[in-house]
């Protein structure tokens, strides 16, 4: 190597400041409910945050599962949605992006439905497939399609033009160049386009069940909301935000593991 | 030798790359074929929305979505007669207003809050090593959930739907700035640094112009979360706006009031992305696009 990897110490104060700024996060969150400063009908304090986690663990009060029960059906509708996503949009997005014929006639249609926000779907999923699994995954799968395809795309028009003409002068088909050249090349844009679906997936799980859910992690931070319990909507949020969170470090390592061998 | 020279200055000042430039000229000599005529990319734009209209106008009055389907006309008709009548006390365009209206709000307000502070965690790593641990422990969060504590916070009104765009638009502007100001160049510093300039140099002529571009990508995917959150909290409690509509179809069974809603947001959705995109051209025009690739 030309050069040498050169290590530098983190000075302590950089180490300590993090961990100092989260702890004093939660301390200033606990006093403000403790002290009074936000009423309680307002705001859970995170102890009693973690209480509820403890009993909801079994106990299926006041909204009708335990949280196992809401994270599953959550995770389970997101995963259905995200996997269709997937399955759908990656490969239309491959296609629009090399066959010309595949651009012309998709692309209006994926325009039209692109800037629309898959939350005002609801509505209409309700008309259709009422508020069952069904609506719900479409909503998320709506969510999930439309960053899939358009990372695949972009990542198949980010083909070197070099190495298409190269293709050409020796007499490779469309249909080699497009399995050979560029499918590899938008290989990073497509896991790029996993993670971004799985966020999008996932915020809008909580939309399609905050209007339209018997069970699942949304409907417990609406639940909590119309029972004016601020400890149940702050469980649900932080559940919520620690199952994607989850999932997002899942993906990531799947994706370094197969990615292992691509140059970023 | 001077031809081939003259083109290339040309191609130059067109301002993209040469490699292009070459294969359009060829593109552009292909004999005129029937086949060329009918895998046009215009032609089949036409074709395709046409065939989607004709789909959707048979799908509605076949009953196949169990009459929850208006047909493309009801829908136009539908919206012609709101323009001049009110729904709720407002005509259609005071329904646009007022989403506009909070998106604009909530959006300025977390742009000017987020895109300074992450420029500032990126160049300062004190600042990042104090909020980058709490700003972690709010980013996973979507900010759908968020709707239920605002409204138990700020109640029903807008402060309520503001807040939720504020938090919604928060987040990826917030990543990007920092992001787009982390992952300069670092050649682009030494290059001030070879000249002369100090720290402050360095940070007016080389981070901010360069954190540009990242940070307008940043705006667009904050404006269409914003989207998305305006909508939310609309169609959770409100008595104006575009989800106001949607809802309002959904209660009476109007789809061609709902349908209508969704295809204005998507129009001004859009509509709101070329005014950034238009902004991001006029203050960055070195950025080279990926589209002409």
């Amino acid at each position: 190597m030309a050069y040498e990897e050169v290590k530098v110490k983190k000075p302590l104060s950089l180490i300590l400041l993090p961990i100092l700024s989260v702890l004093t996060f939660f301390v200033v969150w606990e006093l403000m409910v403790q002290l009074d400063v936000v009423p309680k009908t307002m705001l859970a304090a995170p102890t009693q945050v973690g209480s509820l986690f403890v009993t909801k663990l079994s106990d299926p009060n006041p909204d009708g599962a335990t949280i196992f029960i809401h994270a599953w059906v959550s995770a389970q509708e997101a995963f259905i949605g995200y996997l269709l996503a997937l399955g759908i949009g990656l490969p239309l997005g491959l296609f629009m992006g090399w066959f010309g014929v595949v651009r012309g006639i998709a692309r209006p249609l994926f325009e039209l439905i692109r800037p629309i926000p898959p939350i005002a779907w609801i509505p209409l999923t309700i008309f259709w497939f009422g508020i069952g699994l069904g609506g719900k995954v479409f909503i998320i799968w709506l969510g999930g399609v439309v960053p899939c395809v358009i990372n695949a795309f972009v990542g198949v028009r980010m083909t070197n033009p070099t190495l298409i003409q190269m293709a050409r002068t020796y007499g490779a088909s469309d249909w080699q160049i497009f399995k050979t050249l560029c499918v590899p090349s938008a290989l990073p844009m497509v896991f790029g386009a996993l993670q971004i679906a799985l966020a999008c997936c996932w915020t809008n799980l909580v939309g399609a069940e905050l209007l339209a859910a018997d069970q699942g992690l949304g409907y417990l931070i609406t639940m909590g909301r119309r029972l004016a319990l601020p400890d149940l909507v702050v469980l649900g949020m932080v559940s919520v935000g620690l199952a994607g969170a989850a999932i997002g470090v899942l993906i990531d390592y799947v994706e370094r593991r197969l990615l292992a061998g691509i140059r970023r | 030798m001077a031809d081939i020279q003259e083109t290339i200055q040309d191609l130059g000042r067109q301002g993209s790359s040469i490699a292009d430039e070459i294969q359009q000229t060829v593109r552009d000599k292909k004999p005129l074929t029937i086949r060329r005529i009918v895998t046009n990319e215009y032609l089949l734009h036409v074709l395709s929305m046409t065939a989607f209209l004709l789909v959707w106008h048979q799908a509605a009055v076949s009953g196949l979505f169990a009459g929850a389907l208006a047909t493309p006309w009801q829908v136009v008709e539908r919206f012609q007669g709101l323009m001049t009548d009110t729904l709720a006390g407002l005509t259609i365009w005071g329904h646009i207003w007022a989403s506009t209206q909070r998106i604009f709000i909530g959006f300025v307000l977390a742009s000017a809050l987020a895109i300074p502070l992450g420029l500032f965690m990126a160049l300062n790593p004190y600042v990042d090593a104090i909020v980058k641990p709490v700003f972690d422990i709010f980013k996973p969060m979507p900010p759908i959930a968020w709707i239920s504590i605002s409204i138990l916070w700020f109640g029903i009104g807008e402060p309520s739907k503001i807040f939720i765009i504020v938090i919604g638009t928060f987040v990826p502007c917030l990543l990007n700035s920092y992001n787009g100001m982390r992952l300069i160049e670092p050649e682009l510093y030494d290059v001030v640094k070879v000249l002369g300039g100090g720290r402050w140099n360095e940070i007016i002529q080389v981070s901010f112009p360069a954190s540009f571009p990242a940070i307008f990508a940043g705006l667009q995917i904050s404006l269409s979360m914003a989207w998305t959150c305006v909508l939310a909290a609309e169609l959770v409690a409100s008595r104006s706006g575009l989800g106001f509509i949607i809802v309002q179809g959904m209660k009476i069974s109007d789809t061609s009031l709902v349908i209508g809603g969704m295809i204005i947001i998507a129009i001004v959705a859009w509509l709101s992305s070329l005014l950034i995109a238009g902004l991001e051209k006029y203050l960055c025009p070195w950025k080279r696009d990926i589209a002409g690739l």
